[in-house]
């Protein structure tokens, strides 16, 4: 029982993704930022009128996107909304387990006026084991923002408050490697300010850090990220990060690029990302880690879009053969602009294959209020 | 630095360590290289789910989970790998041999710093 409890943990873990409403797949082809259909900068979370035209538009069956299906509409001043999922399937690292759980339950709220808003994303999680069942209400995000030009995508960002730094690809499954093991672990929001600009060409995200220290946290240390991206042309964006995390355990630096490029003959979205981690421990030993994806999308017809990935990670280049490569394979289906399910496969090979070997697949249903 | 710099991506390319594993067989070294990304992600054993009472995401937490799971100067008789080696844990990702002889070594020379 315990063991299925753990595997349970584990896959939730592997599962669930960092925010609901994230798909950086229609980037560069569909729109050009994440700002251009999120209200947050970072992406991710409450869609803006754009975002809800673009859901409606790529799912299979019309309908209203907005909260709640239009039945209730807010105030001006404010914006709601909210994201549930569920999981099930198989996992494995030589032995099969299945599992069947519950991953995000979510509401967020966006509240203000003339470009000041506060932002709260909350709901339930997993309290940690031995802890009071109060532990299972929290809040992953909440923070103040200005926006320069609140009716434009475009323009400048000042948050303060609970969030993910903003920091490389962002891609939705955080347990793509160059998330998991890149300085991008899910719930690894912190306490920060981010000073952020956005234009068609460019995008700026600077966000220094202090971890959480009152509720519990994943990342442990105080620092900064950064992001660059630019746009040369329509279809093609180049991005460097940096990001810097210090804890009295250790010190860790990640720096990587990124490209995205849209082949519109063939719609396709090509984004990759590679990191090079040092990681400096104070008790003595270092180790220089990397980190790599690549992700093919291909929206298909009636809501269907395609993600082929690969990732590699070395988990420490001093030692042969310490390293993992995947193959990803995810269907998604957006049979509403509130409703998805999702059939996401992976195969992970260890030493090309000489090694062991894991993987999951799992069926996931995704609504979103 | 600049030839450093190259041959490390070079690695990226090629996968390839070369010499052989002289990682420090700590318990600082084992538990934040080892333990805590393979098995203190969130949902499992870290500080913030605390699944099933270990953690490995910071040395306090592993110090106190280690206790429970190691027998010191004996790893065949130690939990830690025992559940690893049937393959209990963890569940969809194999850990690297490597590894698992690095934690053995560290239990075989008594475990210090628990």
């Amino acid at each position: 029982m315990k063991t299925l409890l753990a595997i349970t943990a584990f896959v939730a873990l592997v599962a669930s993704v960092r925010s609901a409403d994230a798909y950086p797949q229609y980037q560069l082809s569909r729109d050009q930022t994440c700002t251009s259909c999120h209200l947050s900068p970072a992406g991710g979370g409450l869609l803006d009128e754009n975002g809800l035209a673009v859901a409606e538009a790529t799912s299979a069956r019309t309908g209203s996107a907005a909260f709640l299906h239009g039945a209730l509409e807010p105030p001006s001043w404010l914006v709601l909304g909210g994201d549930a999922r569920l999981a099930a399937g198989a996992v494995g690292n030589g032995k099969l387990g299945g599992a069947a759980y519950p991953m995000q339950a979510e509401l967020h709220a966006s509240a203000g006026a003339a470009g000041f808003t506060v932002e709260l994303t909350g709901g339930l999680r997993r309290p940690a084991d031995g802890a009071s069942a109060l532990h299972v209400a929290w809040s992953r995000e909440h923070y103040a923002m200005w926006r320069q030009h609140p009716e434009s995508p475009y323009g400048a960002y000042v948050r303060i408050g609970r969030f993910m730094p903003v920091f490389g690809l962002r891609l939705a499954e955080h347990a793509i490697y160059t998330e998991r093991y890149g300085g991008l672990p899910l719930y690894g929001e912190a306490y920060g300010a981010a000073v952020e600009y956005i234009a068609a060409g460019f995008e700026l995200h600077a966000t220094g850090f202090v971890h959480d220290s009152i509720g519990a946290a994943v990342e442990h240390g105080d620092g900064a990220a950064l992001y660059a991206e630019v746009r040369p042309v329509a279809h093609a964006a180049l991005g460097v990060e940096a990001k810097y995390s210090a804890s009295a355990e250790q010190h860790t630096t990640y720096a990587g690029v990124t490209g995205k490029l849209y082949l519109p003959g063939g719609d396709v979205l090509l984004e990759a990302e590679a990191e090079l981690i040092h990681q400096q421990i104070v008790a003595g030993g270092t180790t220089n880690q990397l980190a790599g994806y690549l992700l093919a999308s291909r929206p298909l017809a009636d809501g269907w879009l395609l993600d082929v990935g690969v990732g590699h990670y070395t988990q420490d280049t001093s030692v042969a053969g310490l390293y993992r490569d995947c193959l990803d394979a995810n269907l998604h289906w957006f049979t509403t602009s509130h409703l998805e399910l999702l059939a996401t496969t992976r195969l992970e090979l260890l030493d090309r294959g000489s090694g062991p070997t894991g993987g999951y697949a799992l069926l996931q249903l995704h609504y979103r209020l | 630095m600049k030839y450093r710099a190259l041959f490390l991506l070079a690695c990226a390319t090629t996968a390839c360590g070369t010499t052989p594993d002289d990682r420090p067989a700590t318990f600082e070294f084992v538990t934040l290289a080892v333990l805590a990304p393979a098995c203190g992600t969130v949902a499992c054993h870290s500080t913030t789910t605390n699944v099933s009472g270990y953690a490995f995401d910071t040395l306090p937490a592993a110090r106190l989970a280690l206790r429970r799971l190691v027998t010191t100067g004996n790893p065949d008789g130690s939990r830690l790998i025992d559940v690893i080696k049937r393959n209990k844990m963890p569940p969809d990702a194999p850990m690297f041999d490597d590894d698992v002889a690095l934690l053995s070594t560290w239990i075989r020379n008594g475990a210090q710093g628990l």
